[in-house]
């Protein structure tokens, strides 16, 4: 491994060791919240994979969110078998969905696979909905994790924290791999991706299977730290707005970006409903409105090229108004 | 034995024949040149060859092998590679890994790892003369480089049989001339080539035969001198003032 | 009885089909996929609902206004915002349209309150009887006449006037409209414009019909998805296609499973539709 290589590995163990000792010096409230965050990023993270270096954007990663939290929950509460096995459960249930619906929604492109993916997720709440194992509207109760309640915030901090950290270290690994230079080629031209010998049908699926995977293990810790779910959060379209909000403000197609994104986000969300208790849902749609037209590209191309100044800010609407 | 051959190649379009009982074959090494008016069904036919298009009827073998109606992406990694007549970049990746692409999913592609492939790459951009420029983004070439960029992608893969789509489109004589020299020189290194072209004067320079394709019918195929003078081409595609201007 | 649930389906497939005209529109003229078409339509139904409540102001009677304004505020929307990203990756224009829908449910949200409202008319209860077969509210069907008039209006517009002819001409490309003088920018704003006001318009109708509260968009934009795609893009009757068929769809699957079951027909129908006909019934240009 190249020296810079193992610089940027130093430096990201730091930031880890750091992030770590965050719950030991915070209250309940704050780790929660810093939960959260994490939580985005794991599906912001996953939704890049998929979205963001494959190109193809899909508008129901909320499903596979869904599906691990109930898959948790079934296993969990009418199987009685321990979190471990529910949370690897939940990741497998959910990347085994995204390959069965990835085969035919996969091969439409663009607008059509993002409706298709909504299509497939609100379909998946109605049938929810309506089974009996789920519970239906009424929704399931999970057992309580039998721990002093900080340490259950502990505990949570850091499953979400270890997710994030293997989220990011797969993506990682594979974007040096030919596999992940296979999804980046199908997102610049399919067709090229194609004759150049890359099976594009094995890639993307693998893709939207892994972004499936990650996304349902947030789904799998979320659920046991709620203890209790339900079917219109679960699957409200709601989470995959903001994952997908959240990545292209960090920076989709980088590796950071929906970490970022999701930190600032999150940030800002919190700060205005301190400063604005009415209405602080309406200066977040200002914020995103402000922040799409500024800066397209994302925060991490804002930091990146080290431009701060306004001529930035107008370059990008020269480049993008009619 | 040729290293790829077509038998009775037919290839419609809800109606429109675009290839009509086409009889090919290209010999081992050879470079072939396939030329005819625009709409004659040349490219139509390349994209019969990679796979693009399954043919109506009619079958291709590529070594023996039958490839009519796989995949592109399995034709490309059992052998053919392929350009684009309009140049498919990656442009969002720089010229060194648009290349290493090629490296790692051709038919060379079981046995190279990511990190070999881009050492590959750095060898056959120097090959293709872009060595200059393998740290730029595909989208900042000017047009050569991109043909060249293109070129290079597909022999990247390792290909035993290289089909080239106008890729002396919009270059200048002298850039013609170089590309000419490449052209030989993938051939020195085992390479067969068909060539897809209507700059004459790289059919004229490099092809060892010329295939004719006039509404998608094959109207001549045989050495340069004897096709370039042949009446029925001449008719179709060369013009009275060809002869004259070049004799 | 089965004549009576075809009917009802008919009935809410034209309002359907009015709510997936504008979507239709933008999405045909200018490739916008407007996120926040239910909130355009939410706002339609509560123009209608004050000036109801305030003036006494008859709902058929406020279509007018409802469409006039949801038409300048959309009109204003796309030339002073959407414009400004519109060439860049479809993808930054959907980003905005999510925008937007948060910032106008919320401003209703804190404006108006949570609360669910209903436009109560005094002819509301009234019937149309065909029969013993069939009976329709009075509303309904008038809703349902409306839905043909605005329908036509828009062909008309589309088909036969020079301004339909200039959006038409910018579908189909942008450059060349541009060569030929049209004014694209004033095109493009002229087009949100009408699919905002079909919107309003298809909010009012709502109004009358069901009740409303600012949060009611969200699952309206899903439903003129459906719509949109089952009919097809490319034509004004794809829409209305799509409209009549989810709306009878609808009506016979509840009948036979259960009113719980509305939601799963209409997004497995959508998920089929585009598996194995994308491009929809009607399935035009693209």
């Amino acid at each position: 491994m190249g020296n810079k290589a193992l610089n940027n590995f130093l430096i990201c163990g730091l930031i880890i060791l750091i992030v770590s000792f965050f719950p030991l010096v915070s209250n309940n409230f704050s780790i929660r919240f810093g939960t959260d965050i994490l939580m985005f990023a794991v599906m912001a993270s996953a939704w890049n994979i998929i979205g963001g270096y494959t190109g193809y954007a899909s508008f129901g990663n909320v499903v596979f969110f869904g599906i691990g939290a109930y898959i948790t929950a079934i296993l969990m509460e009418k199987a009685g078998l321990h979190f471990g096995i529910a949370y690897l459960a939940a990741g497998g249930a959910a990347a085994l969905f995204a390959v069965l619906i990835g085969l035919p929604v996969l091969r439409l492109r663009g607008h059509y696979f993002a409706i298709a993916t909504l299509g497939v997720a609100e379909a998946m709440k109605a049938l929810v909905q309506n089974l009996d194992i789920t519970e239906g509207n009424a929704g399931i109760y999970l057992p309580m994790l039998d721990l002093p309640v900080r340490h259950q915030y502990y505990f949570f901090f850091y499953m979400m924290l270890a997710t994030l950290v293997l989220t990011l270290l797969v993506t990682y690994l594979l974007l040096n791999a030919k596999l992940g230079y296979s999804f980046i080629a199908v997102r610049e031209d399919e067709d090229a991706a194609n004759s150049v010998g890359i099976n594009t049908t094995l890639s993307k699926t693998f893709a939207f299977a892994l972004s499936g995977f990650f996304t349902g293990l947030a789904g799998s810790i979320y659920a046991y730290q709620q203890a209790f779910i339900q079917p219109g959060p679960a699957f409200t379209v709601q989470t995959t707005v903001q994952m997908i909000v959240m990545a292209v403000f960090g920076g989709m197609g980088k590796l950071f970006g929906p970490l970022l994104g999701a930190l600032c986000i999150e940030m800002i969300s919190e700060t205005l409903s301190n400063y604005f208790l009415v209405a602080h849902t309406l200066f977040f749609g200002t914020v995103v409105i402000l922040a799409i037209v500024f800066t397209p590209k994302g925060m991490i191309d804002l930091i990146t090229q080290h431009k701060f100044g306004i001529a930035y800010l107008l370059q990008n609407i020269r480049e993008h108004r009619i | 034995m040729a290293i790829l051959e077509g038998k009775n190649i037919i290839k419609r379009f809800a109606g429109l024949i675009a290839v009509n009982n086409v009889d090919f074959h290209i010999n081992p090494n050879e470079i072939l040149g396939l030329i005819g008016p625009n709409g004659a069904g040349k490219t139509t036919l390349v994209n019969v060859i990679a796979g693009v298009y399954a043919p109506s009827q009619g079958q291709i073998q590529f070594k023996g092998q039958t490839i009519s109606g796989e995949k592109p992406y399995r034709i490309g990694r059992l052998g053919i590679s392929r350009t684009f007549q309009v140049v498919k970049p990656f442009p969002g990746m720089t010229v060194k890994e648009n290349a290493a692409v090629g490296a790692m999913f051709g038919a060379g592609g079981k046995k190279t790892s990511a990190k070999e492939a881009i050492k590959k790459a750095e060898e056959v951009l120097a090959f293709v003369g872009l060595a200059d420029q393998i740290n730029k983004h595909a989208d900042q070439l000017n047009v050569p480089s991109r043909k060249r960029l293109e070129m290079a992608k597909a022999l990247a893969m390792e290909p035993d049989l290289v089909l080239f789509d106008e890729v002396m489109a919009g270059l200048n004589f002298s850039e013609i001339d170089q590309a000419v020299e490449l052209i030989r020189k993938i051939r020195e290194n085992g390479v067969t080539i068909l060539i897809i072209e209507h700059v004459m004067r790289a059919i004229k320079n490099v092809c060892d035969r010329i295939f004719v394709l006039h509404h998608g019918e094959k109207i001549a195929d045989g050495p340069v001198a004897e096709v370039l003078n042949d009446e029925d081409v001449i008719k179709a595609y060369l013009g009275r003032r060809y002869k004259e201007l070049t004799h | 009885m089965l004549l009576q649930i075809v009917t009802n389906g008919i009935l809410k497939g034209g309002l359907y089909a009015l709510m997936a005209i504008g979507m239709s529109l933008i999405w045909g003229v200018m490739d916008i996929i407007n996120i926040a078409h239910g909130s355009f339509i939410m706002l339609g139904a509560f123009t209608t609902y004050w000036l109801f409540a305030f003036f006494g102001v008859d709902p058929f009677i406020s279509l007018i206004f409802s469409m006039s304004i949801l038409f300048i505020f959309g009109y204003g929307v796309q030339k002073y915002l959407i414009n400004y990203v519109i060439r860049a990756n479809a993808f930054i224009t959907l980003i905005l349209a999510f925008g937007i829908e948060i910032f106008i449910n919320n401003l209703a949200l804190v404006s108006w309150t949570a609360d669910v409202r209903k436009v109560e008319v005094s002819y509301g209860a009234s019937n149309f009887s065909f029969g013993d077969m069939i009976t329709i509210p009075t509303v309904r069907l008038l809703a349902f006449v409306l839905v043909i008039v605005i329908s036509l209006v828009f062909f008309y517009l589309l088909n036969r006037t020079n301004l339909g002819r200039s959006i038409r001409a910018t579908s189909q490309d942008l450059d060349a409209a541009r060569l030929a003088g049209v004014d694209v920018a004033r095109t493009y704003a002229v087009t949100f414009g009408l699919g905002v006001g079909a919107a309003g318009a298809a909010g009012t109708l709502w109004s009358i019909l069901f009740p409303i509260s600012p949060m009611m968009g969200g699952i309206l934009t899903l439903k003129s998805f459906v719509v949109v795609i089952i009919g097809g893009l490319g034509s004004m009757l794809g829409p209305i296609i799509g409209g009549l068929a989810l709306g009878v769809t609808e009506a016979l699957g509840t009948n036979w499973f259960g009113s719980t079951y509305e939601n799963l027909i209409s997004f497995t129908i959508l998920v089929l539709v585009l598996i194995l006909r994308p491009k929809g019934i009607l399935g035009g240009a693209t």
